[in-house]
């Protein structure tokens, strides 16, 4: 629709340019992913005797080998358990802060937005040695419900943005009809009001999701035994396991990585919608 | 009306608050207070010294300068480089090349994945005996040229930089997607007027994406003064303190015990993101509500 210029040389060297540097783009971001996933399929003499080969058969035998040697399915379900316990939480909690945002008017309203908005501005590795001691006094310790309490909190600023911006956008006249027809507080909250904001719920679910599966400083800050690490750590974390079998190591990545390539692939519009929404105003 | 309501906004809003108060605001406080003590577990020390672990920092911890450099340089290459690298492309592709709609998804992937994956994959690319880097200079003959990027101080640095700073899919996304609900008659009106496609990309659009292309660099900043993990997995902060930032020094001050002096990096970091963010948004021109 916009593309009809009429054509000058310097018109097809920019066309030029410009798929050139779109090839290269592809490139970089396949490039490392392919390569690892070849590689998983090689045997160790193969990737060392030619790091750029391709793999002579494919066999499974990596990904039977990375399964035994690290607990992967273990940690894979533990990221799983507190990235959705995480997102559930903080998009209800902040459901419930963003309506009162948007739609209420009580004293202090703006002072108070103002302190919470304050968690945007603050680098959250700076926080790093007086949450480890909180959590430590409180028991938290190497548990599943340390991590959940943090990510929570951490994902709470742009969640907040997003549902705030949501439920503002929502027509007062719908709210009245309900108190209108008798429905409570809660009730409107729930039955009427959050049904108008899916567009906003799923945006801050997406986002607080791949931020708490992804999440690797407080992951490693804040736990210690396999019984409670998450998937970005066990890769570090089995460095030392996987020394002489880079053909499982590869296979113990290609794991990790290929959800996230296949949620996205098939996600791909709602998590592009749901970042443009966390920019906004960010 | 408004009275009724009175117990339920705040039960609303409770959850948010206590979350806020036990995550931000206590550990914020805790921060600043207790960079001015001598503060160790084991044995329990809790001592107030004043500025004293400022006045090391700053003139007696010879890792200091050299890391809070780093850090600083980060920031630069990451808010200029990165940002025009994935703005760049997201004007490519707004004209809607063919293949444009291929490229968003693909070149995003790397910024889906966690961190500490991409860490890992870099960390075997650049391997010295089997990486791809190796490998591919190996294949052309260039054997010479071969190094061991991640661990000789001579390569360390922009090896690290590179694991990083290509994947520019967040930036592309979102000035993409602003340029894309741009209104085409400002374009048109543009093109009947005579303008070259290059005018109407520095003259029309840019103008337009230039808040956003200010949030991205918000979020450039806010990723460098966070950035862990990358360097954790692949350097470890080495060769000596050539690939450490502020975050990973601190973490390293937090397992030695010495909690308060890993607070006063926190302060560090703390102001060195305000100045940043102050800047920027000067820069931008965000500072207006509108």
């Amino acid at each position: 629709m916009l593309t009809h210029y009429k054509r000058t040389p310097t018109q097809k060297v920019a066309r030029g340019f410009s798929y050139l540097f779109m090839a290269l783009c592809v490139c970089v971001a396949l490039f490392p992913i392919i390569w690892v996933v070849l590689s998983s399929f090689k045997t160790n003499s193969e990737i060392f005797s030619n790091g750029l080969s391709l793999p002579s058969h494919f066999s499974f035998d990596g990904y039977v080998q990375a399964l035994e040697i690290a607990p992967i399915l273990k940690f894979f379900a533990n990221s799983l358990i507190i990235a959705t316990i995480t997102t559930i939480l903080n998009v209800f909690c902040l459901a419930m802060a963003g309506y009162v945002f948007a739609k209420k008017r009580f004293r202090f309203k703006n002072t108070i937005y103002a302190i919470l908005s304050l968690s945007m501005v603050i680098p959250t590795t700076a926080l790093m040695s007086p949450v480890y001691n909180i959590i430590t006094k409180l028991g938290l310790y190497d548990t599943k419900f340390a991590l959940i309490l943090v990510y929570t909190a951490l994902n709470m600023p742009i969640s907040l943005m997003v549902l705030r911006s949501a439920f503002a956008s929502i027509p007062t006249e719908l709210e009245e009809a309900a108190y209108i027809d008798g429905a409570g507080f809660f009730r409107t909250f729930i039955q009427v009001m959050m049904p108008c904001a899916k567009g906003g719920l799923a945006s801050a679910a997406v986002l607080t999701f791949l931020e708490s599966w992804n999440e690797f400083t407080f992951a490693l800050l804040l736990t210690s035994s396999t019984d409670n690490r998450t998937l970005p750590l066990s890769l570090s974390y089995f460095t030392s396991q996987f020394s002489f079998n880079y053909t499982a190591m590869f296979a113990a990545i290609t794991i990790a990585v290929l959800p996230s390539i296949i949620v996205f692939a098939i996600f791909q519009e709602q998590v592009n919608a749901s970042l443009t929404a966390g920019s906004v105003k960010g | 009306m408004k009275q009724k309501n009175g117990g339920w906004i705040a039960l609303f809003l409770a959850p948010a608050c206590i979350l806020f108060i036990l995550i931000f605001a206590i550990p914020l406080v805790m921060v600043f207070v207790t960079s001015l003590f001598d503060y160790r577990l084991l044995p329990r020390t809790f001592t107030f010294v004043g500025f004293s672990n400022f006045i090391q920092l700053f003139t007696e911890d010879n890792r200091f300068w050299p890391i809070f450099g780093n850090t600083v340089k980060w920031l630069f290459i990451h808010c200029i480089f990165h940002v025009t690298l994935g703005t760049l492309l997201a004007f490519i592709l707004y004209k809607k090349p063919r293949g444009w709609k291929f490229v968003r998804v693909t070149y995003m992937i790397p910024n889906i994945i966690s961190q500490s994956a991409i860490a890992m994959i870099f960390l075997n690319l650049y391997n010295a005996q089997y990486g791809a880097v190796n490998s591919f200079l190996k294949l052309i003959g260039l054997e010479s040229l071969q190094h061991n990027w991640l661990f000789e101080t001579a390569t360390a640095f922009p090896s690290v930089t590179l694991t990083w700073f290509l994947f520019a899919g967040y930036t592309t996304t979102l000035v993409l997607a602003q340029l894309l609900s741009t209104d085409e008659s400002l374009i048109e009106a543009a093109e009947i007027d005579g303008a070259t496609s290059f005018q109407i990309d520095r003259l029309v659009m840019f103008p337009v994406v230039k808040k956003m292309i200010g949030t991205t660099v918000i979020m450039a900043a806010t990723y460098m003064l966070q950035l862990f993990s990358m360097l954790y997995i692949t350097t470890g902060g080495g060769p000596g303190t050539d690939t450490t930032n502020l975050p990973l020094y601190l973490y390293t001050t937090v397992k030695a015990n010495n909690y308060g002096y890993a607070n006063t990096i926190g302060v560090v970091i703390i102001l060195l993101g305000f100045v940043t963010m102050t800047l920027i948004r000067k820069i931008f021109g965000m500072n207006k509500e509108d």
